[in-house]
Parts: structure tokens; sequence; C-alpha cells
């Protein structure tokens, strides 16, 4: 008895281990109102790029690459040259296939001209109607084809087979996930749901008197069958197993087609599972083990009624004889690039056959769409690291020696690109600095309208600290009041919307007031801003703003939240370790301008299930102000600025910060606790706003130019109208395009990019490898900053390449589910990744990140971090060096860097960014804009000196900041 | 012609023209850009406003109750004639402003939503089809021309079902709800044959055909079975949430406000016939009642946006109808208007739903007041759940459908093709057997 007990335990252990390893190919997406991208393939990080995208091709069904057709326009438009392909096929080993024939030579013109994709679906229409018939006008090629179909055998993998019993049992099992995870939009909440999917499922559909579809009859008496034998979620699996006969080898392969038939179900499960929290307003108990239970007594009922049997098969005979044209007809394809003709074809010997025929295979479509991306990111490094090369040796500005007229810190994100330039073209007396977004605050925060408190940091760390937004002691009463109204208003709202779909509540309201819902409905689609206007006049009128301050004192560790046992506030050494956290790596330890100021960002766009996915993935998905306005107000602190002095880090006692907020949609700019300025810096202040105000129009205007109805603004300020507009569109599907431009990311100082026009597709994160001898902010800072890149550049890689599968399709149909996610239509599975819309015009390459250091340097703190080692050895980001001392340039390829040693040629020169993108929709290249950036040594000067120029601009920042 | 009747004429016929225009156009290889297409919908429907509103004040000024227009027959047999006779009255009026209204907005709508879509064309040549039809059937003088429009409703209905085809399930649900349509307009035809075979003519421009007592009770019932079906009233209900696969603004115009209510515009139309026979009100009262319990039930147990608003708006059509049982014409009326324009607006804000709750819950204090408490005590534990399932198999009424109708008609023609192969003495072909049980039995698994 004991005996069997404990096998029976570790039978469960197994099952355990066996879903454990089933479930790492789920997606990783949460709820979907924080959005934090990630790699869409992290399961397969530990293997290489090009290994992994085939593995989850055949896994998933879904595209690796774009399609070949895609890849073909961008050689015909010039993207990818010839020469990158030659470059690619030249990095690989080359063979004869037979002594006519070498594997390159056949390789290269199956890429260009390049062969047809063939299939056995289309194969009979293309002989006998579509292009290869009309090929069979020429006898030479006919007789090619007949040679080649000879000799052809038909070989081919099977597609996936489909599952009938997915369609029988679908209907129900999405319906029932999506009662019992939602998160409060059914007015009737699942009964039970606190017992867990299993069991509440059971019980809901073990009772009596149900009907059931004709595949899923009997569902009720084998749910009531396990809930006489007490069944738990796990005996419910396993007795599944049992029945199938399975040997618990082939467990893992089961679990895994089943839970990957509904993965954005199964996946927000276990999601859930794993950290409850996740669940935006209740918290529900989910086990995948329960999913997989109830997912799999439907799946053996269906299959008992024959569900399985239902699906369409074609005649063996017929299928072979497709596969074998479409077979022949590759290798005659392949044949005619290379100019074979049908007598060579004949008289090659069975082993030369045998050779050309596994070449071509070898060289499939996978193969081509592989060895074409490789090219079309070739060319696309080639041009970065050339124009950095460039910049850096004919441009790069000297670092002033007088007093800027204001510091602006910067998100790292790449939208910020256009914005820090456009500030530096608007006053080049201005500085700027790329940091993550959370601006090394760390902290659970509580504005004054949030319920509860939500972490603002990267999602792989936690919060020990809490801080609440407070009204000043004299504004308490006004935020009493506002409490009230918005209570009310809540609660108007909450009844308006309850009591338009019930019966009797529904009937009154509609008729009586239904017509009144003409005006939001005429006021949002015929007049936007104006309406929006309105709303926003009505919300100050009736919702006064109390001034608010932080609780960011903490003078005993005794003062800790109740509850989450949080941290009320930081010490003052917490405080200015999170400052200099910032200014280190960025450099900045003296030379601070009066001003200093500091903007987090996020995204307010209208009717948007994914606005989240715009938001600052640094501040996890969330809207990184409070971030800013933390920093700002530690910073200004006389107890931080002596401990920082004692570091290292001089701020002067005439500099004061200021925290602020961008919105990336609407390119507004909010500047916080202003009451606050010295009135000494009022006139700074107001000096630098004013030039935010018209680089805030300037960027508007630059992004304008990628939305094609956006009429190309004429001026900045009808930009700034248009990009306002778009954030408060009802309709609007595209509020921004986010991070769909992103490619690549420079990690160095300013003045290798300054003055550069970087088509905000590089993230900018400022780092001064002179002052950091012992390489400690550099691994501080690629610790925290590769892995979000990456996690975007591979999600939008990902979601672009196929849409369908990795993406989350289209936003036309979605349907918010739960407020957990989106479905397509009425019943379908939970779409995770990214809309078509979002992703529509980006350039799918992985991440080239550019480090000003040298590789000696690099690699030691690279290889020190796991996750970054990972990323790199297996080629999911590119990583290319800039020497800080020589410019010299490398690239890290398969183990080691390459030089890159290509000649620097001098970019084209603009007066303007706006003069350099006029007119233009698509990606542009680098260029250098004339207005900002070498005003102190002219240009001609720079010119002249050339490299010496650039190595004593390079060693100015050193000298000043004297840190070593 | 007068100036008045002109108006109506180009009212009624200018989305047509448009979809007429465009549609050759594009069939001789032309594709007018976005811009061109949004700016002539916006052109003609804002036109049709003014024309309509320049109607209703004239028709207001002068006291007229209507105004009509005949074109004389489109043919006539005998005694059987096809008049063509467009009117505006008392109950088009509102029904066609509706129209008008709503098209237009949801054609500015969705010039901006549905940018650099594929199927932007086709969208709005549907859309203009669709307000063609509708417009068609609301001012018709006639049963004959209400069937006209009617079937151009349903058949852009269902296009806009599938508009995403490179998808499986839009096209399946899309199928599924062109079946009913199909099924429930038998009734609308047959009552027009009846009429026509009684009173001689299906027109009402004129009051309504002469019919006897049970003549009026055949047809009438007959109208109820088409009415029912375009209203996704029980047991037809189950098309309702699968035609939610179309984009977002066309489950708006469709669902939310006009389509759904075409039905209670028939029935209006004849409200005085179904007034005549206490069993056809007492059938239009329970058809609504059981409608509207079933929509709010179910409704309460959907967690999706999309489908939730669906029974919502069912629910408050079965009210409608309810009402035209009665015999509450008016408030029928303006229940009808201030309902789509409710739905139209929730349709398309569906999207908002996280930010809403979001806003809801912070500004209560981050907790909302719990709903379905009084559904909890209303029922015993046991009774609850069953009634759960039952809500959340939206009543098993498609499963139901599905053993009743569909089983016994795909056995049925199953039989019928292997007879046919009996008679003509070949073996039938392996393949196509294969297909057609596969695509039959695949339809039928998939619901």
């Amino acid at each position: 008895m004991s005996q069997a007990e404990h096998r029976a335990g570790s039978r469960q252990d197994r099952l355990l281990r066996a879903v454990e390893e089933a479930v790492h190919l789920l997606p990783k997406q949460g709820p979907i109102g924080v959005f934090v991208h990630h790699n869409t393939l992290h399961a397969f990080e530990d293997l290489t790029f090009e290994q992994a995208v085939i593995r989850a091709a055949h896994l998933f069904g879904a595209e690796p690459y774009m399609s070949e057709a895609a890849y073909r326009a961008e050689l015909a438009r010039g993207r990818i040259r010839l020469e990158d392909i030659d470059a690619v096929l030249d990095s690989e080993p080359d063979a004869m296939v037979f002594p006519r024939l070498s594997r390159h030579s056949l390789r290269r013109a199956m890429m260009t001209p390049g062969v047809r994709e063939f299939d056995a679906a289309t194969i009979l229409w293309r002989t006998e109607q579509g292009d290869l018939s009309r090929d069979f006008h020429q006898p030479a090629l006919r007789a090619l084809f007949e040679a080649c179909f000879d000799r052809a055998v038909a070989h081919e993998e099977d597609a996936a087979p489909p599952r009938p019993v997915d369609e029988a049992i679908h209907p129900w099992l999405i319906r029932l996930c999506s009662v019992f995870l939602d998160q409060g939009m059914a007015y009737w909440p699942m009964p039970n749901r606190e017992r867990g999917f299993y069991e509440s499922v059971r019980t809901l559909l073990a009772r009596r008197g149900g009907v059931f579809p004709r595949y899923l009859t009997g569902l009720d008496d084998e749910f009531r069958r396990q809930e006489s034998h007490s069944f738990s979620a796990a005996d419910a699996v396993l007795d599944y197993l049992d029945s199938q006969d399975l040997a618990e080898a082939e467990w893992g392969g089961v679990l895994q087609s089943e839970l990957l038939a509904l993965p954005g179900w199964a996946g927000l499960m276990r999601r859930l599972e794993e950290d409850p929290a996740l669940a935006p307003h209740e918290p529900v108990p989910c086990s995948l083990m329960d999913f997989l239970a109830v997912r799999l007594t439907m799946t053996r009922v269906a299959s008992r009624m024959g569900a399985a049997e239902a699906g369409s098969e074609e005649p063996p005979l017929k299928t072979q004889e497709r596969r074998r044209l479409s077979r022949a007809a590759r290798l005659y394809d392949a044949a005619r690039v290379v100019s074979l003709s049908a007598d060579e074809i004949i008289r090659l010997s069975g082993a030369e056959w045998q050779a050309f025929v596994s070449e071509v295979g070898a060289c499939n479509g996978l193969e081509r769409r592989r060895i074409l991306h490789l090219a079309y990111e070739r060319r696309h490094e080639r041009e970065i690291l050339q124009g950095l090369a460039s910049h850096r040796r004919y441009r790069c500005c000297s670092d002033r020696t007088d007093r800027p007229a204001a510091q602006v810190f910067f998100c790292i994100d790449e939208r910020e690109e256009s914005m820090r330039r456009a500030l530096e073209e608007v006053n080049p007396q201005i500085e700027t600095f790329g940091s993550a977004g959370y601006f090394g605050v760390v902290v659970d925060y509580k504005g004054i309208d949030d319920p509860h408190g939500a972490a603002f940091c990267p999602v792989v760390v936690k919060p020990r600290h809490a801080v609440l937004e407070q009204p000043k002691a004299e504004d308490s009463a006004l935020l009493e009041s506002r409490r009230l109204r918005r209570r009310i208003l809540g609660r108007l709202m909450r009844n308006s919307f309850v009591s338009s779909r019930t019966l009797m509540r529904g009937w009154l309201s509609t008729t009586a007031l239904g017509l009144l819902s003409a005006v939001p409905l005429i006021g949002h689609l015929l007049a936007p801003r104006r309406y929006a206007r309105l709303r926003e006049w009505m919300n100050r009128e009736f919702l006064p703003e109390p001034r608010t301050e932080l609780t960011l004192m903490r003078n005993s560790a005794q003062s800790q939240e109740a509850v989450r046992g949080l941290l009320v506030g930081f010490s003052a050494a917490e405080k200015t370790e999170a400052v200099a956290s910032v200014l280190r790596p960025a450099g900045l330890a003296r030379g601070f301008a009066r001003v200093v100021l500091i903007l987090g960002h996020g995204s307010s766009s209208l009717n948007n299930p994914h606005e989240s996915a715009h938001d600052c993935g640094a501040c996890g998905g969330r809207r990184g102000g409070p971030n800013a306005r933390l920093f700002a107000a530690m910073a200004n602190r006389p107890d931080v600025r002596a401990a920082l002095r004692q570091r290292g880090i001089d701020i002067p006692h005439d500099t004061w910060f200021v925290g602020g907020y961008h919105d990336t949609c609407s390119d507004d700019v909010e500047l916080y606790d202003l009451t606050e300025v010295p009135p000494a810096h009022q006139a700074d202040l107001d000096r630098l706003r004013e030039s935010l105000d018209k680089a805030r129009a300037l960027n508007a205007h630059e992004r304008a130019r990628r939305f094609e109805g956006s009429k190309v603004p004429v001026s900045p300020e009808v930009a700034l109208r248009h990009v306002e507009e778009r954030s408060e569109h009802l309709a609007q599907p595209r509020p921004e395009y986010g991070h769909c431009t992103n490619a690549v990311c420079v990690v160095g100082r300013r003045s290798l990019t300054r003055g550069l026009f970087l088509d905000r597709r590089a993230f900018l994160v400022s780092y001064d490898a002179g002052q950091d001898p012992d390489d400690r902010s550099l691994a501080e800072l690629l610790a925290a900053v590769v892995p979000v890149c990456a996690g975007i550049s591979l999600e939008y890689y990902f979601s672009f390449v196929d849409n369908d599968r990795y993406g989350c399709g289209t936003k036309l149909p979605h349907n918010v589910t739960g407020l957990v996610g989106v479905m397509d239509g009425h019943a379908s599975d939970l779409r995770t990744g990214l809309p078509w819309q979002m992703v529509e015009i980006h350039e799918p390459v992985r991440m080239l990140f550019v480090i000003e250091t040298t590789p000696e340097r690099l690699m030691p703190v690279v290889n020190a971090n796991a996750s970054l080692k990972r990323l790199t050895d297996h080629r999911w980001i590119r990583i290319a060096t800039i020497d800080p001392a020589t410019g010299r340039v490398h690239v890290r390829r398969d183990g080691g860097f390459e030089e890159f040693d290509e000649p620097v040629e001098r970019l084209p020169v603009a007066l303007t960014s706006t003069e350099w993108y006029a007119g233009k929709l698509q990606h542009l290249t680098m260029a250098w804009i004339q207005g900002q950036g070498v005003r102190r040594g002219s240009a001609s000067a720079d010119e002249t000196h050339g490299e010496s120029k650039a190595y004593t601009a390079g060693s100015t920042r050193e000298g000043r900041a004297g840190g070593q | 012609m007068d100036l008045l009747q002109a108006t109506l004429v180009v009212v009624v016929l200018a989305p047509g023209v448009v979809f007429a225009v465009f549609g050759l156009l594009w069939l001789t290889g032309w594709v007018p850009s976005e811009r061109v297409l949004s700016r002539v919908t916006g052109a003609t429907f804002s036109s049709s406003v003014f024309g309509l509103a320049a109607i209703v004040g004239k028709l207001l000024w002068t006291r007229t109750p209507s105004v009509e227009v005949a074109f004389g027959n489109w043919f006539a047999v005998h005694n059987y004639h096809f008049p063509l006779v467009l009117m505006a009255d008392r109950l088009s009026l509102p029904f066609l402003g509706m129209t008008v209204v709503l098209s237009g907005l949801i054609g500015q709508f969705s010039a901006t939503y549905l940018h650099r879509e594929r199927g932007f064309l086709r969208f709005f040549l549907l859309l203009h089809l669709f307000a063609f039809g509708s417009l068609v059937a609301f001012a018709a003088g006639s049963f004959d021309l209400l069937v006209g429009g009617w079937e151009l409703v349903g058949i852009t209905s269902v296009l806009l079902i599938a508009f995403f085809q490179q998808r499986t399930a839009p096209v399946e649900n899309g199928l599924r709800v062109f079946v009913v349509y199909r099924a429930c307009d038998i009734g609308l035809l047959v009552a027009v044959f009846a009429m026509h075979h009684w009173a001689g003519t299906a027109s009402f421009a004129a009051g309504l055909p002469k019919l006897t007592g049970g003549q009026t009770v055949i047809a009438c019932l007959l109208l109820l079975l088409a009415a029912a079906g375009k209203a996704a009233q029980v047991p037809f209900s189950e098309w309702l949430p699968r035609a939610m696969e179309g984009p977002t603004p066309s489950s708006a115009i469709f669902y939310g406000a006009i389509s759904i209510h075409a039905g209670a515009y028939l029935l209006l139309r004849v409200q005085p016939m179904i007034a005549q026979s206490a069993l056809v009100s007492g059938l239009v009262i329970a058809t609504g009642v059981i409608t509207a319990i079933h929509g709010t039930i179910v409704g309460r147990a959907s967690a999706d946006a999309k489908t939730s608003l669906a029974y919502a708006s069912l629910t408050q059509v079965g009210v409608v109808l309810v009402e035209i049982g009665i015999g509450w014409k008016s408030i029928a009326i303006v229940h009808v208007l201030g309902h789509a324009m409710v739905r139209t607006l929730q349709f398309l804000r569906a999207p908002s739903m996280l930010h809403d709750y979001h806003m809801m819950r912070s500004a209560s204090g981050g907790e909302l007041s719990p709903t379905g408490k009084h559904l909890e005590d209303l029922f015993p534990k046991g009774m609850q759940l069953w009634l759960f399932r039952w809500a959340l198999d939206r009543g098993h009424l498609d499963t139901i459908l599905d053993r009743l109708v569909v089983h016994p008609l795909v056995r049925l023609s199953r039989a019928f093709a292997t007879l046919d192969h009996i008679g003509l003495g070949q073996p039938m072909p392996r393949q196509r057997e294969a297909a057609i049980s596969g695509r039959s039995s695949a339809g039928v698994g998939g619901d």
C-alpha cells in the first residue's frame, strides 16, 4: 500500500516535470493592461538565433524570416546588395556539387535570379495553367522539366496534421477560460472560481440537465465520474494519459501539443499561476494543471465521440503524385537558373544527381531566406557602422568647456532620439543624455488617484521601497473633494455602463436618454480635438487637482508599510545611490548646468487595448513620470548632494533638478514641482521650456512624416496638432508607431552621435568609458539595457515576420476579453504579441549594439553575465564596439571580433533634420545635421584635423572629469 | 415629380450609385485612393442628412403625413404587378434618418480605422451597398421592394462578417449567419406571395393589403419569422455573437444599430395587422419576452466586450418587440433610435474597455461594487450552476439547432448523394465524398 502510494506520488512528480518541460514554449505575455516587451522565442534562447527560428517555425507552424518575395523586393530596391549576398555566402563553407557546379554558384543563382516556391497544393494548376505551363512553351525547358521529373522521387515532409478534435472542444474551452480569468467584465462572475479552474469547471459541467454538442456528448458523465473519484487535476491528467496507453516518455510531446493548440489562454493561465499579482483586478487561482485536466477531459470525450475522424483526407496516391511533381518543379527551377540542360541532367551519374538533389534540397526556401536575411542585416550593419565611424572621424564635435544652458536626461528609448536631436537643434547650448527611463529609482508608487501602488521599474527587479503621492497640507481639502467627486463620477459611469446592458434599466435608459449618446458619438468622430478639449476643460473644472508632494523621506528603518512590507521612502544613502547610478555611467560628474531636466516618458491614446505597449519598457510598461519626479526631488536634497560629493560627483549649489514627463504620442511635455523651483532659476527654466516647446513641435513634425494619412504637415505647429489629434481620436489604430523603427542601440557618449540623423532608430545610452576604469558602470548598464532592448527588438522582429502566428494580427476585429487580453471575434485564442498596425513599418533586424569601448574591455563584462552571454553567443543581438580613443570599429562575429575595415566615407550633410527628411516616407540613411553639434570647432577645422582632432575630442571629457 | 420627391429619390439612390460607380471602376482595374473614397462617402452621407432634414422640415411645415414617389410598375402580368413606390412617412423617416446619420458617422470612423487595410475599398463598397439596401427597405412602399433592400442588408452583413477572408473562423461564421438569414427570409418571401395571392397586391403605400382574419394571422406569422431571423430573436439568436468577426465599425452599425432593428421596422410596418389578432400579438410579445430574458441572462455571463454588447442589443430588441406587440408604436420608435445611438457608441468604444474599467475602479477607490449578487440570491445553489452553464452555452440554442436541424439535413443530403451515385451506376469519387463529409462535419464540429 505505502509502496503504491509512493509510486503514485512519484508518478505525479514525473507528470509535473513533463508539464514543466512543455510549459516553456508558451507565450510569456501577461494581462494586456501592462504590456512588457520580451523575446517571443525566449524558450529557444539556448539555441542560436538561426536554429531557433527554424525549430520554432516547425513547432508553431510559423515563419522564421520575412517571405522570400519581401527580401527580393529589398534586393530590387537596393536595400540588399549582391555584394551582401556574396559576403554571406563567402563566410560559409563551399563545396563542389559536381564538377561543373559549386555550391556557392548554385546558391547564388537560386537566390538571384532566384527560384520559385512550389508546393503540392498548387502544383497541378501551375503546370496546367500557371507559370510552369508558360515555361513549357519553350521546348528546352519542357525537356528539362521532364528530365527532372523522371529522376525525382516524392519525398517530402508532411505538414502538421490537422487537429479536428480542437474544433469540437475549443468553443466550450475558450468560453470557460474567458469567464474564469475574467477581471470583472461579466456581470455575473463564474461560480466557485476560488476553487480553481478544474474544480469549478467540473462542478459546473457535471450538473445534470445540460445539452452538449454532438462531439461532447457525455462530457457531464465524464466529469461526474471524475467527481465521484474526487480526482485532483493531476489525477485527471494522468487518467487521460493512461486511457491513451501512453508511455511516460511520450507525455511531454502530448502535453506540449495540447498546450500549443491554444497557446494564448494556456500561457496566460501559466503567467497568472507564476505571478498571481499580475491579475489587474481580481486574483484568480490559476494552474496550468487545471487547464490541462479540463482540456484533456474534453479531448477524451471528443475523440471517443469520433471527432478525430472528422478531418478530410486526400487519397494517398494523388497526394504522392503531386508531391513528386512539386519536387520535380523545384529541381527543374534550380537546374534552369544554373543553365543546365535536359541532356546534362540525364547524363548525371547517380551520385551526382543525388548530390544535386540534396544541395537543392538544402538550399530550400528557409535556407534562402536565412541567407537573404543575413545579407539584409549585413547591409544595415554596414550603413550604421559606416555612419558612426564617419561621424567619429570627420565630425566628432568637441565637448564644450563653457557651461551648457541646460542638461536634459531622456530615456534611452529610440523614440526620444529625434526629440533630443530637435532640442539640440533648437538650442545648441543644451546637452542631452540617455538613461534607462526609470532613472535608477526602483519604486512602488501610488499617485493620488491610484487605488493601489504599482512597481515602476524594469520587470526583472522587485521594488523594496514605496512612495506615496500626497496633497500638500494646504490642499488636502481639495483632495477630499476631488476624491468625492471622482467617486460620484465613477459610480455614474459604472451605473450607466451596467444599466445600458440590463433588461429593465436598459429599457428605461436607452429609451429616455439614448439619443444623448449622439453627442459624444458626433463629438468624437467629427471634431475629435475640440471634443477632447471640452472633456479636458470639464475635467479641470469638475476635478481640480491639488498640488502634491512625495513621501520621499525615510528616517528610520521602522517605517514599513503594513501590507507588503515595503519601506516607505528612501534613506539618504539609498537616494544617493539612486542618483549616482544615473549620473556616473552617463559620465556626468562635473560641469552641471544650472538646470538639469529629467524627462520620463509614456504614451496616451484612446480606444487602444495595446496602449501600455507604448509606455516605458524600463518602467515595466508604465509611464515614467513619477520616476523622473522622484529622481529630481532626490537630487535636489542637500544631504544627497553632500554624499555625492564624497563619491566624486560634484553638483554645484546653483544647479536645480526638475522632473518631467514626455508623452511620446501627443508630444506633450509636462514639468513637475515648478512651485519649488528657486526664483533664481526661473529664467533658466523659462528658456528651457521655450526650447522644449519648439523641440516637441519639431519632433511631432518628424514623426508625422511616417504617417501616411497625415497630409504632410506644413509647419511644426500643424504637426503638433496632428499628433495631438492622433492621441485623442477614437478611430485611430496607430496613435503612434512606438518602437516600430528600433534597430540600433548606441552605448557611448553623446558626442558619438550628436548632430547625426539617426531617424528615430537608435536607442541612445549615455556611457563614458573614460570615467569607468573598472568597467563596473558598463556592466550595470548593459545588464539593465541589453535585455530590455533585445526584448523589444525581438518582439518586433517576430511580430513582423509572422504577424498571424507571433503577433496578434490586425487590430480591427480585436475583442477585449475579461480585461486580460484580446481575441479575434467572439471566440478565438487569446492573441499575444503585437498587432500589425504597430509593426507595419518595421525593418526586422536583430538589434545592433554599438558600444563605445574596446572588445578587450567589453568581453569580460559580457561573459560575466549569463543572460548577456547567451544573447551574444547565440546571436540574438549583434554587437560592435567603437574604440573611445582611436575610433576603430570592431564587429563581433562567431566567437571573436573582426575589425570593420571598409573605407570610411563622408556622410551627406543637411542644414536641419527637417531638410533631410522632408517629403520622404521611408527609413532614411544617416546624415550630418549642420545646424547643431559642430558649432565649437567649425566643420572645416574638424575635417582638416581628422583623426587626431577626434582623439582630442574624446579626451577632453576625460580631462575635465578628472575622476581617475 | 416635385422637389420633395426628387430629394427622397436622391437620398435613397445616392449610396447605391456610389457603390455602382466605384464597383464598376474597380472592375476596370482602378482602385480609388483612400482619400477619394472617404471624401465621397462623407459627401454622400452628409448631403443625405441635409436632404432628409429638408424632407422632414417640409412635411412638418405643410403638415403632410408622408411623401410618395411612384415610378409605375416594374412589370405587370395579369393582375400581378410589381409597383416601384418609394415613400417616407412617420415610420420610415426615423429609420431613414438613423441610417444616413449612422452610416455617415461609421464612414468617418472607418476612414481612419481601416487606413492601410487591404480591404479598404471592399469595406466602403459594402458600406454603401448596405446603406442603399437599408434605405430601400425603409423607404419601400411595397413589400416587393422591401424584399430587395432586405436581401441587400443580409448579404452585405454576411460579407462583412467574413471580411477577413484569409482566416477560417470569419468565413465559417459568415456562412452560418447567411444560412440563418436565408432560412428566415423564406418567411418574408412567402408572405409576399401570399399577399399577392389573396389581396392582389403587396403594396402598403395606400394602406396595408386587405386580408381576412385567418390570412392576416398567416401573413403576420410569416413576417414574424423573417423579423425574428433578422433581429436574432430566440431561437435564432446564436448567429449574433458569431457576427462579431468583422471589423469593429461594421459590428457597430449592423448589430448595434441598423440591421438588428430592421426586423422591428418590418413588424412596425405591419403593426395594424398584428394588432388585429390577439394570437399574433401574443406571439410577438412572447418572442420579445423570451429573447429579452435570454439576452439578459446570457449577456451577464459573457466576459468579452463584443459578445456582451451583442446580447445587450438583443435584450433591448426583445423589449422593442414587446412594445410592438402591445401596440406602443411611438415608444418603440423612440426606443429603437435611442438604443441604436447608445449601442453604436458602445461598440465603437469597445476597445476602451480596459481603460474604462481602470477609470471606474480607481475612481471608486479600488473596489467596484460586485454585480450578479441578486442572481445568486434569487436562485438556489444548484440552480445557479445549471443557469450559469446554460448562459455560458448561450441557452444551448446552437447545439439544439445543430442536433434538430443541421445534422439531420447533412445526413439526408449525404443519403441523397449516395442514392444519386447508385442511380448513375458510378462509384462516388473518393476525394469529393471525403471533401463533402469533411466540410459538413467540420462545420458541425466547430459549433
